[in-house]
Parts: structure tokens; C-alpha cells; sequence
């Protein structure tokens, strides 16, 4: 089938690229032999793709690729926590919906009681040192007795201990820390 | 055999740490590369890449598998690119095509530095955006038209005369009497 010029314009680009019918460009090739001015457009075309898929991306190089995983993965991290209101998620969420999560004020109020536990236990400790168990540093230091001029531990009560306790939290860790730099510290330097 | 992406996204699914890290260095590349055509610059186009793969890891569960992870990877950044060169228009209050011209880094110029390159690269960059997104997937990542209606969520036809037309604008910008 005879093509003309106005018709081999609409498949130059299909042409070149071998996208249309074998019959079709058999055709087209039967017209761009025999008109050179078809054949003039069809060459600057090419050469506009040449020149296009000529320009290449700059490669912002190893470092970039080797931290952008680390990137992306912040940034999910913030926008599934923005998204989940104030929640931290721990792992991907799962394709069946199960999802990790620990909400911040658990984990504040976790930390909150752990707080007030380790200061009962180390008003404890010093607590059970006002009425010393045979486990005791004192136990330890039989063979090698202090002097008896040398202050006991804390004279204080386990009553009285819970009073001041109650009434000035501050002075009794005070008492605690006096009764512990007199009696542990001293002990220890002595049995070294 | 290679796992495919469906099957490392099953395992990134299933709670797999080293899924996530392995889906993104396998297309990183092609999608910085599809945002610095987009874009013409270093800094917006590793921004839109990082924002291609955050989208596609929130919205996973969304991901039909009617087409390729690498297709949906290119459908979300194709939109995040038109997205960016939108804001980029509404925040100076100019037409998208001169603001394009006054921002972006002449990447053309840059490689080569001929008044032809600098012509092609303007003319790249003034081109209606459907023709540049048509240019851009035919000629620098070399898909079918087929695929390239999908990313651009339009028939193989209409990918195809966007080409076309991409190219013929080409063509007639840098003709030696026309351009």
C-alpha cells in the first residue's frame, strides 16, 4: 500500500522504534526510498531521540545509596507514629493486622513505678541496717573487730525510721547516707 | 531464583526487618531517577524518592498486585512528582513551565554545555507535564506503552500520543529555522 508524506509523519516516531505492524513498515520503508524529504524528517527525528536519551543523571554516589534505606526508614517511623497518634511502633506492621505497639504512657507510668520501687528498696536497705541481720557487713567483719568507741548503725527504730520516712522523705535518706558513710565506708576501707 | 518483590513484601508484611531495607535498594535507583527527570535537581529529587518509598511502606496493605511493585513504585512516584511540581508553581504564583525554567538546575547544560543541549534541555522542561511524564518513561526507563498508561493511570493510547506528541514538540523546537 502506497503512504504518503502526511501519513509517514504519524508513524515516524512508531517507526523508529519498531512499534508498528511488519506490513507497516514495509510500507513506510517503500516510501522513504523513493522521498527524500521524508527521509530528511524522519533522520532529524532520530536524532532528537539520540540526543534526548543522550543526557544522563548525575550519580550522587555510594553514600547516598547506602543511607537513603536509613532515611526512608526514619521518616516511616515518624509518620506511622504522627499517624497512630502517639504510639512507637516496634516492627512493619504485619499483613494480618497484628501490629507491636507500645503506647507512651504505659511506658511513662512503667517508669514512674519503678522510681518510687527503688527508692522504697533503698530505704529498705538502709532501713534493715538499723537492725543488722547475721548477713551483714558486721557478720563479715567478725575477724576483725571494730572498736567499741566506733558508731553502730543508725539508732533509729524500724518505727522511727517510718515516721521520718513519713514526715521528711529528705532528712531520712540524709540520716541513711550519714549512717552509711559512717559504718559501710569506714568497714570496707578496714577489711581491704 | 531470585525472590520477587511480591515475595520480599510478603515477608516485609510478615514483620521481616531486612525485607524493608532489601525492597528499597533494589529500585532506589530507578525511582531517584524517575524524580531527577521530573525535577532536575539532586536535592528534590532524593527528597521524592525517600517520600516514594515511605508512601508505598505506609500504604502497602493498599497494594493490589494488579500490576508490578515496580509499576506501583512509579505510579505513587509519578504522582508525588506532579504533586512537587505544582507547589512548586502555587508558592511563586508563576506558570509551572517558567518557574521550572528559573529553578531547576539546567542539567543539560551541565553535561554538555552546547546551545543545542541547552535548547533541548528548555525544551524538555516547557513541555506540557503528560507529554514530559511520557517522554521521560519512554525514553529514559524504557517501558511499554502499556505500562506507561498504567503509571500514568491513562489508556496505552493516550500514553502514546502524549509520546508522540513530546516528541514532536521536540523535533520542531530544534529544527535549525524553527528553534
Amino acid at each position: 500500500m502506497t503512504m504518503t508524506c502526511h501519513e509517514i509523519k504519524d508513524v515516524t516516531v512508531p517507526y523508529l522504534e519498531l512499534d508498528l505492524e511488519p506490513s507497516r513498515i514495509r510500507d513506510v520503508t517503500a516510501h522513504l526510498e523513493g522521498c527524500g524529504g521524508c527521509r530528511a524528517e524522519m533522520e532529524a527525528v532520530r536524532q532528537v531521540l539520540v540526543r534526548v536519551k543522550g543526557v544522563a543523571v548525575p550519580d550522587p554516589g555510594d553514600r547516598f545509596w547506602n543511607e537513603l534505606p536509613d532515611r526512608v526508614r526514619r521518616d516511616l517511623v515518624r509518620e506511622q507514629a504522627m499517624r497512630h497518634g502517639d504510639t512507637v511502633p516496634l516492627r512493619p506492621p504485619g499483613a494480618t493486622g497484628a501490629q507491636v505497639k507500645i503506647a507512651r504512657w504505659p511506658m511513662a507510668l512503667a517508669a514512674s513505678v519503678l522510681l518510687f520501687v527503688s527508692a522504697w528498696s533503698l530505704a529498705g536497705l538502709f532501713d534493715q541496717g538499723s537492725a543488722p541481720a547475721p548477713s551483714q557487713p558486721r557478720a563479715v567483719a567478725q575477724g576483725n573487730r571494730l572498736p567499741a568507741s566506733e558508731p553502730d548503725l543508725p539508732q533509729l527504730g524500724e518505727a522511727e525510721w517510718h515516721q521520718l520516712w513519713d514526715e521528711d522523705p529528705d532528712m531520712a535518706l540524709v540520716e541513711m547516707a550519714a549512717g552509711l558513710d559512717r559504718q559501710a565506708v569506714d568497714r570496707l576501707f578496714r577489711d581491704m | 531464583m531470585a525472590e520477587s518483590d511480591d515475595q520480599v513484601l510478603d515477608r516485609y508484611a510478615a514483620g521481616d526487618e531486612t525485607a524493608f531495607e532489601e525492597l528499597v535498594r533494589r529500585h532506589q535507583k530507578t525511582i531517584y531517577n524517575l524524580a531527577y527527570r521530573m525535577l532536575e535537581n539532586h536535592a528534590d529529587a532524593a527528597d521524592l524518592a525517600q517520600r516514594t518509598f515511605v508512601q508505598a511502606f505506609l500504604h502497602h496493605q493498599s497494594f493490589k498486585r494488579e500490576s508490578s511493585f515496580r509499576t506501583w513504585l512509579y505510579q505513587i512516584g509519578m504522582n508525588l512528582c506532579r504533586n512537587a511540581i505544582r507547589d512548586r508553581a502555587r508558592r511563586t504564583h508563576e506558570d509551572v513551565h517558567e518557574l521550572e525554567l528559573a529553578d531547576a538546575r539546567d542539567i543539560f547544560a551541565e553535561t554538555a554545555g552546547t546551545e543545542l543541549k541547552n535548547r533541548l534541555g528548555r525544551v524538555i522542561r516547557t513541555l506540557p507535564m503528560r507529554q514530559k511524564e511520557a517522554l521521560v518513561l519512554r525514553v529514559y526507563h524504557e517501558h511499554a506503552f502499556t505500562e506507561i498508561g498504567t503509571i500514568m493511570r491513562c489508556s496505552e493510547g493516550a500514553a502514546k500520543a502524549n509520546y508522540h506528541h513530546a516528541v514532536d514538540n521536540l523535533r520542531r523546537a530544534l529544527a535549525p529555522d524553527e528553534g
